[in-house]
């Protein structure tokens, strides 16, 4: 039994660094109604502007993380303003194109750091080994992106449920006309959910960083996780971001913790969850938790 | 004065050297970005340094190589249309990375006859067919595991073992003989389980755990295999870890720190901390061309070294035939090759019916944040037998 549970935790845990890395691209989503395709370089470019810091200024790397997600807000706020804006009106396969460009952008300026290649390890700022309860045992990193997930996920609640410039973001999700003709800025809304994806997309990099050491292709990798979570979850809903990373982190853990040991060479873990997620979308299309639209002819 | 003219001679012989040295093209193409980029950045310093050492000694009279690294992203079009360009220059020698990469263009390279040098030991580069052009730097992946397993075998008889490989060709290259090996040895192979880079191998620890294994047998790169023995600490496993060329080294110990202690690992090449012509050579030239520490202890620094030597060695033995340097003559100065060099552990030498270069491994093992030899160079016993039936 001890068995199931560990895999049990680690799948939550797992799938909490997906949740936070997911929490970003539904922010976008829910203010702007664009996918972002270059999600998984703003996670690189945070964790590796954390590990710049920490490597060539010598600071602390607690230090290092808040100046990255700071970085990153900014990265994200002016990615808004300069490629995005100019969209807004236009068709979504083009505002999906210049994300997908963005990507293909902010790898080529990654490759020409000295970050493109290589692994590359988070200086220690945690300690050695982690926590064990009955037999279960869970990494001091891995425990952080627990933490950080939740962290993330209450300030997130917070902010769209009793900030006026979150509930702002609620109004421009629902309707950008309503909201413009009640004086919201809309553009204003769009470029602080770029910033808001920025800080959480670094949130998850340093986690992943803790985690499992920095390479590009790895971060950007838990880029394209994204996707199965947030369509699980709903796109445009955040407890959904979180519950959906979390079953998807459960669901690789068991079937690889079961089922590879029938299958030769194993990988059910990588198949397993695309599999539920399709049955789930054959029964709720917009996911568990995304918002239903209905279009009357 | 007579030393002012002797200068000025020595000087005018280096002028009309360079003026009239022919110019001779090696490309290379692999992943200086993308997936194993990490190996391929320092695969392709080693390249790029050793060419820049043998121009600035004269190391082939007459001869200024132009070494070129393309990165082609560990994508095969993209080798393609290199290795294209280079035929169609006329370049002698072509040095390739990647196993897809390199078994994709096999019937190519036969076609055309131009001699490949890989960064990938699969053995099935140099099995038929259309295997006359290949030849691998150091013994196969399928080698370097029947190696190891055989150190296994040796320090825990009747262990049982679990074969953690990368989702690719160049991971599932040694598994049919390390099978039929472990047959051999008494060993059990108990599981195969194909790992991409991830975040959590708790899963996949625990299920070994229950089925008992002792050793992990890695043949990955360093990524996946840093993550997975960090968790197998965490966890508290007694599982040891072993792997080939490409899962250990020096960036192993640096990404899993003290999670790699007791790391088994086998290489054909000398690391930069040990006594030695070679290690000395290979840390002078990473100095000389200012590259970083990182670089020059990577066991990958060598590897290019040793790639583009091979090549360079095959062109000087064609220059001092008398033979024009063209991919004919340099593939027949491979295939006489026995040369002495430094970087591994034994000389590298082929033949008509032989393609690897070094057949010399060694078994490392990380100790105190280093790897230490536990065995002297030596040829895996059984990789013949179970491979070639012999």
């Amino acid at each position: 039994m001890s068995y199931f549970f560990q895999l049990l935790v680690s799948g939550i845990v797992v799938g909490s660094v997906y949740a936070l890395a997911a929490l970003g691209f539904v922010l976008i989503y829910k203010a702007s109604r664009v996918i972002n395709f270059a999600h998984g370089h703003f996670i690189a470019i945070g964790a590796f502007t954390a590990y710049a810091l920490s490597t060539s200024l010598g600071l602390s790397v607690w230090i290092a993380a808040v100046l990255a997600l700071a970085f990153t807000a900014i990265v994200g706020y002016f990615t808004e303003r300069i490629f995005l804006k100019p969209l807004v009106g236009q068709p979504i396969i083009s505002v999906i194109m210049v994300t997908i460009g963005l990507a293909s952008v902010f790898g080529g300026l990654i490759h020409m750091t000295p970050y493109g290649s290589g692994n590359f390890s988070l200086p220690g700022f945690l300690p050695e080994g982690g926590v064990n309860f009955a037999g279960i045992s869970v990494s001091y990193p891995q425990l952080l992106a627990v933490v950080f997930t939740g962290v993330f996920l209450a300030a997130f609640g917070w902010f769209f449920q009793r900030s006026t410039v979150g509930i702002a973001m609620r109004a421009v999700a629902d309707d950008q006309m309503a909201s413009m003709s009640l004086g919201v800025s809309v553009e204003k809304v769009f470029a602080l959910a770029w910033a808001a994806a920025g800080i959480t997309a670094a949130a998850a990099g340093l986690i992943v960083g803790a985690i499992s050491g920095l390479n590009l292709e790895g971060l950007v990798g838990i880029g394209l996780k994204v996707f199965p979570v947030v369509i699980l979850g709903g796109l445009d809903s955040i407890p959904g971001a979180v519950v959906g990373g979390i079953i998807i982190g459960i669901l690789e853990n068991m079937a690889a913790g079961y089922l590879d040991a029938y299958i030769p060479g194993g990988g059910t873990g990588d198949v397993f969850p695309f599999l539920v997620l399709l049955l789930v979308l054959w029964f709720k299309p917009h996911g568990l938790f995304g918002t239903e639209e209905i279009e009357r002819v | 004065m007579k030393n002012k003219w002797t200068l000025w001679a020595l000087a005018a012989v280096l002028v009309m050297g360079f003026a009239t040295a022919e110019k001779v093209h090696i490309m290379w193409s692999g992943a200086i970005t993308g997936p194993t980029s990490d190996a391929g950045k320092y695969y392709a310093q080693g390249i790029e340094d050793y060419c820049s050492w043998v121009n600035d000694t004269g190391y082939v009279s007459g001869i200024e190589f132009v070494c070129e690294t393309r990165d082609d992203q560990y994508n095969n079009a993209n080798t393609l249309r290199n290795f294209e360009e280079a035929v169609d220059r006329g370049d002698p020698v072509f040095l390739g990375y990647s196993t897809g990469g390199t078994l994709q263009l096999k019937p190519l390279v036969q076609e055309v006859g131009l001699p490949f040098i890989p960064a990938s030991y699969h053995i099935g580069n140099i099995d038929p067919p259309d295997n006359d052009y290949i030849f691998l730097p150091i013994a196969s992946y399928s080698e370097q595991v029947i190696a190891v397993l055989e150190y296994i075998a040796k320090v825990s008889p009747g262990a049982k073992v679990a074969l953690a490989i990368h989702p690719s060709p160049f991971g599932r290259a040694p598994v049919k003989d390390a099978k039929k090996a472990a047959g051999e040895l008494g060993i059990e192979i108990v599981e195969v389980q194909e790992m991409a880079k991830g975040l959590d191998y708790t899963a996949t620890l625990k299920r070994f755990e229950k089925k008992g294994v002792q050793y992990i047998v890695y043949q990955n790169v360093a990524g996946p295999v840093a993550n997975m023995i960090k968790d197998a600490g965490r966890l508290g496993l007694k599982i040891k870890h072993a792997g080939a060329h490409y899962a250990g080294g020096p960036d192993l110990l640096r990404l899993a720190g003290d999670a790699a202690e007791g790391f088994l690992w086998v290489t054909a090449y000398y690391m930069p901390h040990e006594q030695g012509a070679g290690a000395k050579f290979v840390k002078d030239l990473g100095a000389k061309y200012g590259r970083p520490a990182d670089a020059i202890e990577s066991v990958h620094y060598p590897s290019g070294m040793l790639a583009a030597a091979i090549a360079i060695e095959a062109i000087k033995e064609a220059k001092n035939a008398g033979k024009k340097i063209n991919a004919e003559n340099v593939y027949q100065a491979l295939l006489k090759m026995n040369w002495q060099n430094k970087l591994a552990v034994g000389p590298v030498t082929y033949s008509k019916k032989d393609h690897v270069g070094v057949d010399k491994l060694r078994v490392l093992e990380a100790r105190g944040g280093t790897f230490v030899p536990v065995t002297e160079p030596f040829s895996s016993a059984l990789f013949r037998k179970v491979h070639y039936g012999e």
